[in-house]
C-alpha cells in the first residue's frame, strides 16, 4: 500500500491509495503534475509536505536506490555503452548479492519473457524503438523491485507500436501482478491498461475510479471534457420551470434532476458523440424517452468503421467564454461551436443536408457552469 | 576532359600542402641521419645514413635527464588535470550554484591569456618560494593554462548526456559516484581522453616556462634542453645532434596523434552531435 499527500504548487494535496498488485493510471494534459507525482515516489523530487509510504513506511528521506522501486523512463534511459545483456544486468550487477551464474540465468529469463534473447549482445543505438522499450522493461522487471513506475512510456513509439506495446504491457502485467503506477498524457492508454484511474489537471486530483466510473460518471467538466474519445459535447443552456433549453432542442427534466439544479438558470449540458442517432433509427417505444431535433449537417468523416457528422450550433454569452476557457484547458483550440456526433459507417447523412437527430434525455449531463461540477448522473436527467 | 583536370588540380594542390607542412620534418629528419662530416655539403639527402646521431643523444646526460623530465612532468600534469577537470565539469554541467556561469567565464579568459606575460612575475615568486627548478614548479603553470580548458571543453561534453541515465542508474540503485563512474566516466571517455591528449600536448611541448622557470636538469624539459645542445662543445656539429633529438621528441607525439587521431576527432565534434 502507498499513500501520499501534499506537495508545492505544481503537486496540490494529493492524496492517493495505491493497493498491492494494482495498476493506476496517472492521466491528465501535460503539465498537471502526473509526472512530479511519480518522480516523488521514485525518490528523484523532494516532497514539500505530505508523506511517502511504502508498505506503510515513511520513505520521504530515502534515496531512490533504497526504496526498491523500479522506473522505465520516456526515454528509456538506456546505457548506450552497455549492451543488451549488461543493461539488464546493471542493476543485479551493483548489488552485489548474486553471483555471476545467478545473474545469467535472470538475465536471460527476463530476455525470453520479453522476446529479447536475439538481441542480448547489441548496444542500444542497434534496437528499434520498440526493442528499446522492451529492453528497458527487462531492466526494471529483473530486479524483483516492490513496484514499478512508468513515465509516459509509449509517447516515443509510432502509433501502430503504441498500440502493440500498450497490449503488451497490460498482458505482462496482469500475468505477473506487479504493483504499477502509470503516468501518460493518453486517455485511451489510461482508460486500457488502469484498473483505477486518477485524472490530474493542474496538480489538483480531479477524480480517482475504475475506467467505467470515470467515463459515465465524470465529477466536473474537466473529467467530462478530457475523458473519451472524440470528447464530450458542451453545449451551453438555460434552465426555467424544470425545462432545460439548449440552441437545438429543449428536454423535460426529471424531479430530481430539479432539485439538483436548484436555483440556477444557466447550465453546461454534456452529451457524449455516440449518444445521438439518427431519428429515424431509433425504435418508436423508446422515443419518448429523448428528445428530437432537426439541424443541418456541415460536415461528415468517414473513417471506415464509423463516421463523424458536425452540426454547428450558436452559443452565446458567459458560458460560453467558460467554455472557451475549458477548451483550452482541455488542450483543444477549436473555435466553432458544434456538436460531433458519431453515426454508423453505414449512415447516409451527407453535408449541408438537415437531419432528424435524436438523443435519450437520461444520458444529458449537467454541469454547473461556475464550479464545474457535474450536477446530474446518467439516468437521472 | 575537365573531371581529370580538377583532379589533377586537386591532387597538385593536396600534395603542394603536404610538402610544405612536412617539408621541415623531412629536413630534420634527414640532417639528423647524416653523419657528422656530411652536415655542411649542401645536399638534401645524407651520403651515408648513421645512426651515430642518435646514439650520441642518448648517450648525453644532458637529453636523457631532459626525456625523464619532460615525460614525468607531462604526465603527472595530465592525470591530476583531467581528473580535476572531470570532476569540475560534472559538478557545472549538472549543479545550480551561483556563480556557475562565472566560473565558465573566467576559465575563458584564463585559457586565453598571454603565457609569456606571466613568466616574470612566475620567475620571481617561485624563486622566493623554493619552487624554482622542480617539477611541481613547472606542473603547477601547465595546470593553470589546461584546467580552464578541459574543464571547458568537458563541461560541454557532460551536458550532452542526459540526466536521465544518472536517475536510471539511481533507480538501479547506484550511489551518486557509482553511478558517475559506471555511468557517466565510460560515456564521456572520448571528452576525457581529449582533454587528456590536449593536456599532454601542452605540456610536453611547452618552451616558455621550461627555459625561464629552470636552471638545472633536474628539472629542464625537452624543448629547453634542445636550446642549451648550441653551447655544448663536444659535439662537431650541434645541428646535427638537435635534429636527432627533435626527432626524438617528436616521434611519440606523431605517434600519439595516429593512434588516437578518430577518438580525438570524435571528441572534439562530439559536443556538436547529439550522442
Amino acid at each position: 500500500m502507498k499513500h501520499y499527500a501534499d506537495g508545492f504548487a505544481a503537486v496540490n494535496n494529493v492524496s492517493l491509495d495505491i493497493e498491492d498488485g494494482e495498476f493506476v493510471t496517472l492521466v491528465g494534459p501535460s503539465g498537471c503534475g502526473k509526472s512530479t507525482i511519480l518522480r516523488m515516489i521514485a525518490g528523484l523530487e523532494d516532497v514539500s509536505s505530505g508523506e511517502v509510504l511504502i508498505a506503510g513506511e515513511r520513505v520521504n528521506e530515502q534515496p531512490p536506490r533504497t526504496r526498491n522501486l523500479a522506473m522505465v523512463f520516456q526515454n528509456y534511459a538506456l546505457y548506450p555503452h552497455l549492451s543488451v545483456f549488461e543493461n539488464i544486468a546493471f542493476p543485479l550487477r551493483l548489488s552485489r548479492e548474486r553471483g555471476k551464474q545467478e545473474i545469467r540465468g535472470r538475465v536471460e529469463q527476463v530476455a525470453k519473457l520479453l522476446e529479447l534473447t536475439d538481441l542480448l549482445d547489441r548496444r542500444p543505438s542497434q534496437l528499434s524503438g520498440g526493442q528499446r522499450q522492451r529492453v528497458a522493461m527487462g531492466r526494471a522487471m529483473v530486479r524483483d523491485a516492490r513496484a514499478f513506475l512508468f513515465d509516459e512510456p509509449l509517447s516515443n513509439l509510432d502509433a501502430k507500436l503504441r498500440g502493440q506495446m500498450r497490449t503488451e504491457i497490460g498482458r505482462l502485467q496482469r500475468k505477473l501482478r506487479f504493483t504499477t503506477v502509470y503516468v501518460t498524457h493518453d486517455q485511451i492508454e489510461a482508460m486500457t491498461l488502469g484498473e483505477r484511474v486518477a485524472v490530474l489537471h493542474k496538480g489538483v486530483l480531479q477524480q480517482v475510479g475504475q475506467p467505467r466510473e470515470i467515463y459515465e460518471c465524470p465529477v466536473n467538466l474537466f473529467v467530462a471534457g478530457f475523458i473519451g474519445s472524440p470528447p464530450m459535447n458542451f453545449v451551453p443552456a438555460t434552465v426555467s420551470g424544470g425545462i432545460v433549453s439548449l440552441p437545438f432542442a429543449s428536454v423535460e427534466l426529471s424531479r430530481e434532476a430539479r432539485e439538483r439544479i436548484g436555483g440556477r438558470d444557466l447550465v453546461v449540458a454534456g452529451i457524449r458523440p455516440e449518444c445521438f442517432e439518427e431519428a429515424h433509427l431509433v425504435p418508436s417505444d423508446e422515443r419518448d424517452q429523448g428528445v428530437s431535433f432537426k439541424a443541418t449537417v456541415d460536415l461528415t468523416e468517414w473513417l471506415g468503421n464509423v463516421q463523424f457528422a458536425y452540426v454547428p450550433f450558436e452559443a452565446q454569452g458567459a458560458v460560453s467564454r467558460q467554455l472557451k476557457s475549458l477548451a483550452s484547458d482541455l488542450g483543444s483550440e477549436s473555435s466553432r461551436t458544434q456538436l460531433t456526433i458519431s453515426l454508423d459507417a453505414e449512415s447516409r447523412v451527407r453535408g449541408g443536408h438537415p437531419v432528424e437527430f435524436w438523443f435519450a434525455a437520461r444520458r444529458m449531463h449537467l454541469f454547473d457552469p461556475a464550479s464545474g461540477l457535474n450536477l446530474t448522473r446518467p439516468g437521472q436527467a | 576532359m575537365s573531371r581529370l583536370l580538377k583532379k589533377a588540380c586537386f591532387a597538385l594542390g593536396a600534395a603542394g600542402v603536404v610538402g610544405y607542412a612536412l617539408l621541415p620534418v623531412a629536413w630534420i629528419l634527414a640532417l639528423s641521419l647524416k653523419s657528422g662530416d656530411d652536415v655542411g655539403n649542401q645536399k638534401f639527402w645524407p651520403t651515408s645514413f648513421t645512426l651515430e646521431n642518435y646514439r650520441a643523444v642518448f648517450a648525453s646526460p644532458l637529453f636523457t635527464s631532459a626525456l625523464v623530465n619532460s615525460i614525468g612532468i607531462s604526465l603527472v600534469a595530465t592525470t591530476i588535470s583531467v581528473a580535476l577537470s572531470t570532476l569540475a565539469a560534472y559538478a557545472i554541467a549538472r549543479l545550480e550554484f551561483p556563480g556557475k556561469k562565472a566560473i565558465l567565464e573566467i576559465a575563458l579568459a584564463i585559457a586565453m591569456f598571454p603565457v609569456v606575460s606571466l613568466v616574470g612575475p612566475l620567475f620571481d615568486t617561485w624563486r622566493s618560494i623554493g619552487l624554482y627548478d622542480t617539477w611541481l614548479g613547472l606542473i603547477l603553470p601547465y595546470m593553470s593554462f589546461t584546467l580552464p580548458l578541459s574543464i571547458w571543453v568537458l563541461s560541454a561534453f557532460f551536458r550532452q548526456i542526459p540526466w536521465e541515465l544518472e536517475q536510471a542508474a539511481q533507480m538501479d540503485g547506484a550511489t551518486s559516484w557509482q553511478a558517475f563512474r559506471k555511468v557517466i566516466v565510460p560515456i564521456a571517455a572520448p571528452g576525457v581522453f581529449t582533454a587528456a591528449i590536449l593536456t599532454f600536448f601542452f605540456a610536453w611541448n611547452d618552451f616558455v616556462f621550461g627555459i625561464s622557470l629552470t636552471s638545472t636538469d633536474r628539472a629542464r624539459p625537452v624543448p629547453a634542453a634542445l636550446a642549451f645542445f648550441s653551447g655544448a662543445s663536444q659535439f662537431q656539429q650541434p645541428a646535427v645532434a638537435i635534429a636527432a633529438a627533435a626527432v626524438v621528441v617528436t616521434v611519440p607525439v606523431v605517434a600519439l596523434v595516429l593512434l588516437f587521431q578518430q577518438r580525438i576527432v570524435a571528441g572534439l565534434t562530439a559536443g556538436a552531435v547529439k550522442g
